[in-house]
């Protein structure tokens, strides 16, 4: 496994064209692979080309590829990179192997981790109606759905909770005795965005409805549960529209400044 | 001495030391009034009790501006709730989106209650006026044996992450505002009318108070920690690549 980070030159038409279209990413990033055509699909365990796209700041977008095979991003440099600033020691993207961390992973490290995933579940609507996928909108039910047990079970961590002087609320609830899990565990939802865009167009060059999909950044502190089930999270993502930038988690290290805006009583 | 460290950040914020009538302005940064006022509700002290509050207006006093804000202006239209007769047109000024670090220097067992008190407060703090409530705790937590300036010189730059990533670089310096010691000669001091004597609801009132303006470098949270915490997947894989060369 290989993991990939390339910077996009957001200055450039051809970032435009691939930021605003998760389609067009999606092409892209599955170009990437020389072995890899068009018409193949993995087999539904086997480990699978993830993307995501972090925004830091209004210039500074980050692409990460988590992939099997070593990717070739020339065609993405040229596009939407910095072309004259790539030579042969720089190809203007890094990739690195991915199993020094993956090997390491042990029952009970504390990782940051941040997660790009479409949370959805299916609601009838009303009685005799067949279920239908729909996303979840608020951030306390995009949580819950991260939070769902059987789901970190097969994830393989667990998030870990606030300290209770962090906390705002008593027992992590509101006064009305709802779950709020953003304050009771270490876990934040980022950037909540809602995406909507066309798939290419089919034999009869007919535009389709367009593709929706919701998406939500997560963000907090894991602690591995069962290395192998979160080995295969990594690799193998989380969540539905993995092709379209979903499903992506990553892991960081947690270092002390990681929450600096409440020091506790100490003196100077 | 003990120092009582607070947070003071929410989407409004107003703190007034000489509106009058209609026209309710705010000073840039919290006044001692406003803070002494806000330690006195969360201990309980009621408003005409003035030898209560005596001990905490004796506190001195210090605030630094992490965030400076924006300051806007609210013409407010009122009408009556009962009789349904309109209030007098006033213009209400609110600093929006402000973050500072207040500070009160004093005797430890006051700071210790007053401590407790912001912990579980009796009245709810609010940031200059009742419809400014707090955004989290404003308790940054009590300093044993250290000094106003200290405190103020070292409390983690507290600007909120929006604001961090937003400006990249750094401020070299953050604006400290602090009443004079006995010895220090206020020359280049400003006074500001905003030193409570009572805050009794049917007469407040309030002494000058000489205030020093003093940049001081920005401190910035332990372990280094730039201007944003952005998540670093690659840091990880950079730290298992230190190791396995220490391990050889």
């Amino acid at each position: 496994m290989f993991i990939t980070r390339f910077r996009v030159n957001t200055a450039r038409p051809g970032a435009r064209r691939l930021l605003s279209s998760p389609q067009a990413m999606h092409a892209a990033v599955m170009s990437s692979f020389p072995h890899l055509l068009p018409s193949d699909s993995p087999a539904p365990d086997a480990p699978r080309v993830l993307w995501r796209l972090d925004q830091h700041a209004r210039a500074e977008v980050l692409l990460y590829v988590v992939s099997p095979d070593r990717p070739d991003l020339t065609h993405l440099v040229e596009q939407a990179g910095w072309p004259a600033v790539a030579g042969p020691e720089n190809p203007g993207w890094h990739t690195r192997p991915y199993a020094p961390l993956l090997d390491r992973l042990a029952t009970g490290d504390h990782w940051t981790f941040r997660l790009t995933a479409n949370p959805v579940h299916t609601v009838r609507r009303k009685e005799g109606e067949p279920r239908k996928l729909t996303a979840h909108l608020t951030p306390v039910h995009q949580m819950g759905w991260l939070l769902d047990e059987e789901r970190l079970t097969r994830l393989g961590f667990r998030v870990c909770e606030k300290p209770a002087d962090r906390r705002l609320l008593p027992e992590g609830t509101t006064h009305h005795k709802h779950p709020h899990p953003g304050d009771r565990y270490e876990l934040a939802v980022r950037n909540a965005r809602s995406l909507s865009f066309d798939k290419s167009r089919g034999p009869e060059g007919r535009r389709g409805n367009p593709v929706t999909v919701v998406t939500a950044t997560f963000e907090g502190r894991l602690e591995v549960i069962d290395p192998d089930a979160l080995r295969r999270t990594l690799t193998q993502g989380v969540g539905r529209a993995r092709a379209y930038g979903c499903g992506l988690l990553t892991l960081a290290p947690v270092t002390p400044a990681a929450r600096p805006d409440r020091p506790d009583r100490r003196t100077p | 001495m003990s120092v009582l460290a607070l947070r003071l950040a929410g989407p409004l914020q107003s703190w007034g030391a000489s509106s009058r009538f209609t026209r309710r302005t705010t000073e840039s940064a919290p006044t001692k009034s406003g803070v002494i006022g806000l330690l006195a509700a969360a201990a309980g002290i009621e408003r005409g009790d003035d030898g209560a509050l005596a001990p905490l207006a004796a506190l001195r006093f210090g605030v630094r501006i992490d965030q400076p804000g924006t300051r806007i202006r609210d013409f407010h239209t009122a009408h009556h709730g009962v009789t349904g007769a309109s209030m007098p047109l006033s213009e209400r000024y609110y600093l929006a989106d402000a973050v500072f670090v207040a500070a009160v220097e004093g005797d430890r067992t006051l700071l210790t209650s007053l401590d407790d008190a912001l912990r579980s407060p009796v009245y709810p703090p609010y940031l200059g006026r009742r419809s400014c409530p707090p955004a989290g705790p404003v308790d940054l937590g009590l300093y044993e044996d250290a000094g106003l300036e200290d405190v103020l010189r070292n409390v983690p730059w507290q600007a909120s992450a929006w604001y961090r990533r937003r400006h990249w670089t750094v401020p070299r310096t953050l604006t400290v505002l602090r009443e004079t010691t006995a010895d220090e000669p206020a020359v280049t001091a400003d006074v500001l009318r905003d030193q409570p004597v009572s805050f009794d609801a049917a007469h407040r009132r309030h002494a000058p108070r000489t205030v020093l303006t003093d940049p001081v470098p920005t401190p910035m949270p332990a372990g280094g920690g730039g201007p944003c915490d952005a998540h670093d997947p690659f840091a990880a894989l950079d730290a298992l690549a230190a190791l396995d060369i220490l391990e050889g």
